[in-house]
């Protein structure tokens, strides 16, 4: 990526600390990577395939299939996975669908500092702690919370309306979270395009929606895939989420584990969810770099 | 140019409601929390700062804001350390290794919290060294989370940094270390400071790790609310909660100023 020589005909002498000899620079992290990263999530996959024993934590190297088994053939297992794989996806839809406009406006106003006061909302609050932001939104959508309270004192409905302990409330709750995520991935893909196509069309006599139908969302598509696999992959291995929002009703693949070992200690059968979780995110996240690969090279 | 490339008026609204999913939970924390009533009614009771005493006061709360801040600053420090380093050596390195490593050093966000929360615990109790149920093991894990945005940061702020300054320190007779130290340093100290605000946020902001690395005794802010909130609401979380709504902002408005933003957000 960076050139070391900075282009310069005749290659000089480069001093020492610019060698590639700086080997010693990256070996602590590489260390610590290894150490508390690669060794513990390699040996948690390892011990899926060992038996399962319940509250045995410590590996025996008796191979199994067994836990992946007892995944595929209880509808408790693969209904969790197709529950998270399906709000996954709704999150990332509702996501796009009200995350572009937000984005198009930061990347195409023609005021500075409303871009800059837009983009730094998004940033706090995508940095602000999640669950304080689900406080809120539990204030809210409670039974007693502030829109049913709200709506029961204006003679709309007289029960509360379920908005919270359901599927309902975990969509809100997920896209509440991943929104920031999403909004960050198009502004990039969006500034990217040359407002001169548009402007070009536009005084062709095109309109509006045809402009942007045929124009700006075409040629946003790699930040769109991109958002929407990024917000995929957060929205399925969200815990904290399910488990407010839901309240332990809504299942899904990260509460399961959570619950297999902290409740039941089955703690090979929990590492056997962990890697099918890490291989469906991980298999989107692959996609992501994919399409960020194709953001990069798409620019005009 | 207004009139040729206008926001369409639909965009204009939806974004407002796009604002609003983000920003009204978090206004909601904050009346919650000034509220003098015990639970938040629509028009509010009226204000108070009795909850916010309570913070001051609360042994549970007050407790984890600390802890939390200790942690997050900790955990700061190691991973700015590791992270400007790795990212000194992946901007100038030539070696065919960089592009792996890259990957690997940003691996441990693209995994799930949960599982890596596990994954961590299980390896605490096998290694048996009492990192298990310890801060030392929660520091190592949120080490592990937030070094991954230092080395963005900082490697960003490397790219662009122009070598032949350095080189004409070198020139002049600075040792390697030197012209590092009182060149190159100083330049990149802004991208540095960016990076190691954001690694304490994404540390003080924690959950799904920290969930299977503590204990009753090392309670996090994050962890504290949570569970207030799953047995009952006290708005005291919500006063909690407003002075982290206060950091998070000031850190978010400093980390802006110091890294151009416009370059964060274009890819190249």
């Amino acid at each position: 990526m960076t050139d070391l020589t900075g282009g310069s005909p005749t290659p000089r002498q480069r001093p020492s600390w610019l060698s590639p000899n700086l080997w010693w620079l990256v070996i602590p992290a590489i260390l610590f990577i290894l150490l508390f990263f690669l060794i513990p999530v390699l040996s948690l996959f390892a011990s899926s395939f060992d038996k399962a024993m319940p509250g045995q934590i410590t590996f025996q190297g008796n191979f199994s299939w067994n836990n992946y088994e007892r995944i595929f053939s209880r509808s408790l297992y693969y209904t969790a996975i197709w529950r998270s794989v399906w709000l996954g996806a709704t999150v990332a839809g509702v996501c796009l669908v009200i995350g572009y406009p937000l984005a198009f406006i930061i990347a195409r106003t023609f005021r500075a500092g409303t871009a800059t006061l837009l983009t730094i909302l998004v940033l706090s609050s995508m940095q602000l702690d999640m669950v304080i932001r689900l406080y809120g939104l539990m204030v809210l959508m409670g039974d007693k919370g502030l829109i049913n309270t709200g709506l029961i004192a204006l003679g709309i409905t007289s029960e509360p309306l379920p908005l919270m302990y359901n599927e309902v409330g975990v969509i809100v709750g997920l896209v509440q979270v991943t929104l920031p995520f999403m909004v960050l991935s198009l502004i990039g893909s969006i500034r990217s395009i040359n407002p001169a196509l548009e402007e070009a069309a536009r005084s062709l006599g095109s309109s509006r929606w045809h402009v942007m139908r045929t124009i700006t969302w075409p040629l946003s598509l790699p930040g769109i895939y991109a958002g929407t696999l990024l917000v995929f992959a957060l929205a399925i291995s969200s815990y904290v989420v399910p488990a407010l929002m839901g309240g332990w009703k809504v299942i899904t693949l990260p509460i399961h584990i959570y619950q297999q070992i902290a409740e039941v200690g089955r703690w090979q059968f929990g590492a056997a969810v962990a890697t099918l979780l890490f291989l469906t995110s991980l298999f989107a996240m692959a996609l992501y770099v994919v399409a960020l690969r194709r953001n990069a090279g798409g620019r005009v | 140019m207004d009139d040729i490339n206008p926001i369409p008026f639909t965009f204009r609204i939806i974004a407002v409601v796009a604002l609003m999913v983000l920003l009204v939970p978090v206004l909601i924390v904050v009346l919650a929390g000034l509220n003098s009533g015990e639970y938040l009614t629509f028009p509010p009771e009226g204000f108070s700062l009795r909850w916010i005493e309570n913070f001051f006061t609360s042994p549970t709360f007050l407790p984890a804001f600390k802890l939390s801040f200790g942690l997050a600053l900790a955990t700061t420090i190691i991973s700015t350390i590791l992270g400007t380093l790795a990212s000194i050596f992946l901007t100038r390195s030539t070696s065919k290794a960089r592009e792996i490593l890259r990957g690997l050093f940003f691996l441990p966000v693209v995994l799930p919290g949960v599982v890596l929360g596990l994954a961590l615990y299980v390896f605490f109790i096998w290694s048996d060294v009492g990192l298990a149920r310890s801060l030392a093991g929660l520091i190592i894990g949120h080490v592990l989370v937030t070094m991954p945005f230092v080395i963005a940061t900082v490697t960003a702020s490397l790219v662009d940094f122009d070598l032949s300054v350095e080189e004409a320190a070198r020139s002049l007779g600075a040792t390697p270390f030197q012209a590092f130290w009182k060149v190159t340093l100083p330049l990149i100290t802004p991208g540095i400071s960016a990076g190691s605000i954001f690694a304490f946020i994404v540390s003080f902001g924690q959950f799904e790790l920290t969930l299977f690395l503590s204990t009753p005794d090392l309670q996090t802010l994050p962890l504290a609310i949570y569970s207030s909130l799953r047995y009952a609401f006290e708005p005291t979380a919500a006063a909690a909660g407003i002075f982290a709504i206060c950091l998070v902002t000031v850190s978010t408005l400093i980390s802006t100023r110091l890294s151009n933003l416009k370059k964060l957000l274009s890819r190249r």
